[in-house]
């Protein structure tokens, strides 16, 4: 029996020494991720453990452990508007050094990648994170009720044009409202599952979709933080009246407070013919077409510019870990060629050049090309270390105009400005 | 033997002493070292997520922000309004649910389990499967409602007008029965001579409700009002579940506004003045509520 103790207490003292945490949401490609891992596991010897936090509640769970200096976690795979607190509050190690040794180049990795999920001060050569999982808001739709002829005779003869792949959100609005209220297989139908979730980041990352789209800038280029004119310019005015436009005519009644998961319900259980979602889950849409669904995917459409909302992390190290030189071993591994063209195999949206500028990569599955297209595209929310403190008054005037219908879209937008001009003068910006 | 001998010398203060000590210094280091760390941090510029920042002492600045901003005084309409229709409507059910079942009849006490099973749910779930009962779609809410009026589809926490009722509607199903458990508790207490004495003097039903059953039974109606108010009015969770505060801002209390601004904005110096008037706000409230309760009981 004391044999057996000890043995079993020296076991878990072992496998404590060499092993790892690894903390990233609770979606599809965390899955892949922990499959993946295994292979690590195998080389080194180096268990990892996984926590996985449902989206709602990521931010809050994670900037809290970082805030508090908490060591639960090594790694760390934290949303690209992280960064900026990550290296500013000194969350994050700077991998400088650690790429340098181990002849890690940056280059390697797709740019708008790099510029996004890695480096503070942006477009510095200061790098907190290796680009770990490449993502972009884009559309799903149902390709099979596209394809029927009868649904494409009545569109052509109401619009003039083919029932497809929308080309501008005009377009896009025209195939949504096509398909509201509309019985197909004895049930009836509807446009589009879009963001309009209130608590976290979901109708931000919507709205900014249609934004970029019109072409809007968050700040004078020439002049940071002047955000007069350019955020709330008519064009940025325009689409956020497009965007509750749509959510008016085409979204499902009832979805008001909706976002990744409530998006995939609605398209899943076959109530919509569009969703408004990221690339991480178009493995799993396309893997589960049954029934006679068949799902087609394409970029966030053009408006006046071609433009996308990135999403997407990269992988840190946390300063506050004891095992920091397991986690880096973890990314020298992730890092690898190899290792990144298994990571797209398995449904994980590699950033690394020799997986994505592969000549096999655009057929190698239906949303291929479009992520291809997107990542070239991708525009960003603001990646300030205050970015929550931004993001937060963003949610509440476009949620109360979008989905509550008060006030105009440019005053939403003004508002947003005061708060933001606040946030910034609090931070020593302006 | 040892013991005895030990605590000889003790006098009755001493010993009284030691038997509060313990909950007196538990009390000084969960509520009164925070509560005065608090009001600290209320006059600073300080941002708990901002390391290595030193704050700095900037007076009565948080509380003027805070009392000047207009969306400050939104959520405390909000809240007010909140406090008021299920304070009412818990107050109407709550006293007639409590008389129906002071009545003896069978499956009295079946009943009764019934209706108080809703308030030993967790309010994060209430506010969850709340949220499936209020779907257009699917939900029972809607289709309840349909049943008796064709109102047509209409979505309960996505409309600013229905949304602040939603969570009136799901605080008033889970906090009723709390009210008729202290009104029964009431009503059970009223001696049974008294409505012998006014049945006597010929007085009606309604003469002995008003006169009799709403007198005896107003003290503890007001308590369970005291314990409920001060609960709604630090109401989180379950509305957070529900609706997260929307659409917009429509059901976004004070105390979700409290927490976004603390923990989400990390605004740790203005966040501490925006809960000393809140906590200074309720506990004015309460001290005059218990004074008229004494009052009420008095006469």
């Amino acid at each position: 029996m004391i044999l057996l103790f000890v043995s079993l207490f020296s076991f878990s003292v072992n496998s404590n020494a060499k092993s790892i945490t690894l903390g990233w949401a609770a979606w599809d490609p965390a899955n892949a991720l922990q499959e993946l891992t295994k292979e690590f596991t195998a080389e080194t010897g180096i268990e990892v453990n996984f926590e996985f936090v449902p989206w709602p509640n990521f931010a809050d769970r994670m900037l809290n452990e970082l805030n508090n200096k908490g060591k639960t976690f090594d790694l760390l795979i934290g949303d690209s508007q992280w960064i900026g607190a990550g290296a500013v509050y000194g969350h994050y190690v700077k991998l400088n050094d650690f790429f340098n040794k181990e002849g890690i180049s940056m280059s390697d990795f797709s740019p708008a990648t790099v510029y996004a999920y890695s480096t503070w001060p942006k477009g510095s050569e200061n790098y907190y994170a290796l680009p770990a999982m490449g993502d972009a808001l884009a559309w799903a739709y149902r390709k099979d009720w596209f394809d029927r002829p009868e649904l494409r005779s009545e569109f052509k003869k109401k619009h003039g044009y083919d029932l497809g792949v929308p080309a501008n959100w005009n377009q896009l609005h025209d195939m949504c409202k096509f398909f509201q209220g509309r019985e197909i297989d004895g049930q009836k139908r509807y446009g589009a599952a879009i963001n309009t979730e209130r608590g976290s980041e979901g109708i931000t990352m919507g709205v900014t979709a249609a934004m970029y789209a019109w072409g809007m800038e968050y700040e004078n280029p020439n002049k940071p933080y002047d955000m007069e004119g350019y955020f709330n310019s008519p064009q940025a005015v325009e689409a956020v009246e497009f965007y509750r436009k749509l959510y008016e005519d085409c979204a499902p009644p009832g979805h008001s407070d909706a976002y990744m998961v409530a998006n995939l319900d609605a398209y899943k259980s076959g109530q919509v013919a569009f969703q408004m979602n990221w690339y991480a889950f178009w493995p799993g849409v396309s893997k589960e077409d049954s029934g006679g669904r068949v799902s087609g995917f394409f970029a966030n459409p053009k408006q006046n510019v071609a433009a996308a909302t990135l999403g997407g992390q990269g992988i840190s190290v946390v300063k506050y870990s004891d095992k920091q030189d397991l986690a880096l071993e973890y990314i020298k591994w992730f890092a690898r060629p190899d290792v990144q063209q298994k990571w797209w195999d398995l449904g994980g949206y590699s950033c690394h050049n020799d997986v994505l500028n592969s000549p096999s990569f655009p057929t190698s599955t239906v949303y291929a090309q479009g992520f291809l297209d997107s990542m070239g595209i991708v525009k960003d929310f603001w990646q300030e270390p205050t970015f929550v403190e931004l993001m937060l008054p963003m949610q509440e005037a476009i949620h109360d105009y979008v989905v509550n219908g008060k006030g105009t879209a440019k005053e939403a937008l003004d508002k947003i400005i005061a708060e933001w001009v606040e946030v910034f003068e609090a931070d020593g910006k302006l | 033997m040892s013991v005895k001998k030990k605590f000889k010398g003790l006098s009755d203060k001493a010993v009284g002493w030691l038997f509060i000590g313990p909950t007196v210094l538990l009390l000084l280091a969960i509520n009164i070292y925070p509560l005065v760390y608090a009001i600290k941090m209320s006059f600073t510029n300080f941002y708990a997520n901002k390391i290595g920042r030193e704050p700095q002492f900037i007076g009565l600045k948080n509380y003027i922000k805070v009392l000047n901003k207009e969306a400050i005084w939104e959520k405390m309409q909000v809240t007010a309004s909140f406090m008021f229709w299920t304070l009412l409507l818990q107050a109407i059910i709550g006293l007639g649910l409590a008389l129906l079942l002071n009545k003896k009849f069978k499956g009295n006490e079946l009943l009764t389990t019934l209706i108080v099973l809703p308030m030993m749910l967790s309010p994060a779930v209430v506010g969850v499967f709340w949220t499936y009962l209020y779907n257009p779609q699917v939900g029972l809410f809607n289709y309840v409602v349909n049943f008796f009026y064709d109102f047509g589809s209409f979505d309960m926490i996505g409309s600013s007008m229905l949304a602040p009722w939603s969570i009136v509607i799901v605080d008033t199903w889970m906090w009723t029965p709390f009210t008729m458990l202290i009104c029964l508790a009431g009503l059970r207490s009223v001696p049974n001579y008294l409505y012998e004495a006014a049945e006597v003097d010929r007085a009606s039903k309604w003469q002995q409700f008003i006169y009799i059953t709403l007198p005896s039974v107003l003290p503890f109606l007001l308590l369970a009002l005291l314990f409920r108010g001060i609960e709604n009015f630090k109401m989180f969770d379950m509305v957070v579940e529900l609706t997260s505060g929307g659409p917009g801002s429509a059901t976004e209390l004070a105390s979700i506004n409290l927490k976004r601004e603390a923990f989400e904005k990390w605004k740790t110096g203005y966040s501490s003045a925006f809960a000393v008037i809140l906590f200074v706000t309720i506990f004015g409230f309460g001290n005059v509520y218990v004074k008229v309760m004494n009052k009420i009981k008095e006469r």
